[in-house]
């Protein structure tokens, strides 16, 4: 539920494993919840699912270890360094640390790995979160408007990721408005109003 | 267990970072609390014994709502850029994020509180007769606070009326601990600290129950 009305209405989808799933819509259509509730960051009011074999609602932990969002907001910490953001999400995450410097490499933040992300423009802090997800490498890819604020360059890295993911089996829910993005997509689902209005594209 | 341990550590070593990057209790809680205790020592006048006697309470006064700026200050932070959807989403168990909280904030806590008491001893010409005890009332008084606080945080990191809503949950909580730690405290200085005992022990018993709710609730406030 968004306020008094609900936020997604009887949104029925399957994500195939491996898919690249594209979702358009207006707005306030719903993309975002969804993928929130997909990333068990938000609780369905009714209804449920799986991901990944799991249960969105007495699994979210499972879930959880397998899933990475990159949603509006980036969750860094601003008095902490870019090397130091990334090595909490190790420590929480298990992932190896040694992947840092690659992952910042990647995103072209090697030279302002130990300045504060206070200091940080919001491309450099968008680079960043798909820092993390490189770190991490999960089964399912959440991406939730992926491309604001980064310039042409980190827009194709955010575009290799997705190239990678779909190469190596992972899954990818991708939301966006750049009409221009979302090339290697499977199947594009549009959202209105919190419902599914029309899927493009067959799954499987 | 390991890794509720392992998870709280980088919880606490986080939020400690934070804290000593953005200076907040040099900065904030330490001035806060100075200004408490110079305030009230100008008002009740230049009598050494009413300061003495007086100078327990108002410690602790000092460390309570300086620790209620703190708790706030602990949430804050994952406030920015939705960073607390951050540990939402990490998959580990709920308690490693309440005791790394808690921890951080103990830390501080008790750094804040030494210099308030060398402040207060410097002030109101407080004898220390039972370090020991007083010790002891402090850190375990400040690791109820921390449970309280820390426990609460979470739900005005959400709440629209943070600034209300948080010293309503956490005040009422706190007040056992506040009265423990001055009796514990007063005992100790006038050269009593035999009678602190009890009121020790009272705060012990309150640290169990507000760690053991904190580390059992935390992941449902949290969640929801």
């Amino acid at each position: 539920m968004f306020g008094l009305a609900p936020a997604l209405v009887r949104v029925d989808l399957t994500v195939d494993r491996g898919e690249t799933l594209l979702i358009r819509g207006p707005n306030g259509a719903g993309k975002s919840t969804l993928l929130r509730v997909i990333a068990t960051s938000l609780s369905p009011t009714y209804g449920g699912g799986t991901v990944l074999g799991f249960d969105v609602m007495a699994q979210r932990e499972q879930i959880r270890r397998c899933t990475e969002l990159l949603g509006h907001r980036t969750r860094l910490y601003e008095e902490l360094t870019g090397e130091e953001n990334l090595r909490f999400v190790c420590a929480l995450h298990a992932a190896d640390p040694r992947a840092i410097a690659p992952a910042l490499e990647r995103v072209g933040l090697t030279d302002v790995a130990g300045d504060r992300v206070r200091g940080y423009s919001q491309g450099m802090r968008q680079r960043l979160a798909v820092a993390r997800i490189i770190l991490r490498a999960p089964d399912l890819l959440l991406l939730d408007e992926p491309y604001a604020g980064l310039d042409a360059e980190a827009k194709e890295i955010v575009d290799d990721l997705i190239d990678e993911a779909k190469a190596k089996g992972r899954t990818v829910i991708l939301a966006t408005h750049d009409p221009t993005r979302g090339r290697n997509a499977s199947r594009v689902v549009h959202m209105d109003g919190g419902r599914v209005v029309r899927a493009v594209g067959a799954s499987g | 267990m390991t890794g509720t341990l392992r998870h709280a550590r980088a919880v606490a070593a986080k939020d400690l970072r934070i804290e000593v990057r953005g200076r907040y209790a040099v900065g904030s809680l330490l001035p806060f609390a100075g200004t408490v205790l110079i305030a009230f020592g100008l008002s009740l006048g230049p009598g050494r014994t009413l300061l003495q006697q007086t100078a327990p309470g108002l410690l602790w006064l000092a460390v309570l709502f300086a620790s209620v700026l703190a708790f706030r200050r602990s949430y804050e932070s994952e406030g920015e850029d939705g960073a607390l959807e951050g540990l939402v989403l990490a998959p580990v168990d709920r308690a490693s994020i309440f005791l790394g909280k808690a921890a951080a904030v103990i830390a501080e806590l008790l750094v804040l509180e030494v210099l308030v008491w060398l402040m207060v001893v410097a002030l109101f010409d407080l004898a220390l007769r039972s370090p020991g005890v007083v010790a002891a009332a402090f850190v375990l008084g400040t690791i109820g606070l921390a449970a309280v606080g820390s426990l609460f945080g979470v739900l005005t990191e959400s709440a629209r009326a943070r600034e209300a809503v948080f010293p309503l949950l956490v005040l009422p909580l706190a007040t056992p601990i506040l009265v423990a730690g001055v009796k514990a405290t007063a005992l100790a200085t006038t050269g009593s600290a035999g009678q602190a005992v009890s009121w020790l022990g009272l705060l012990v018993a309150f640290d169990v129950v507000f760690v053991a709710a904190g580390t059992l609730v935390f992941g449902y406030l949290l969640e929801d």
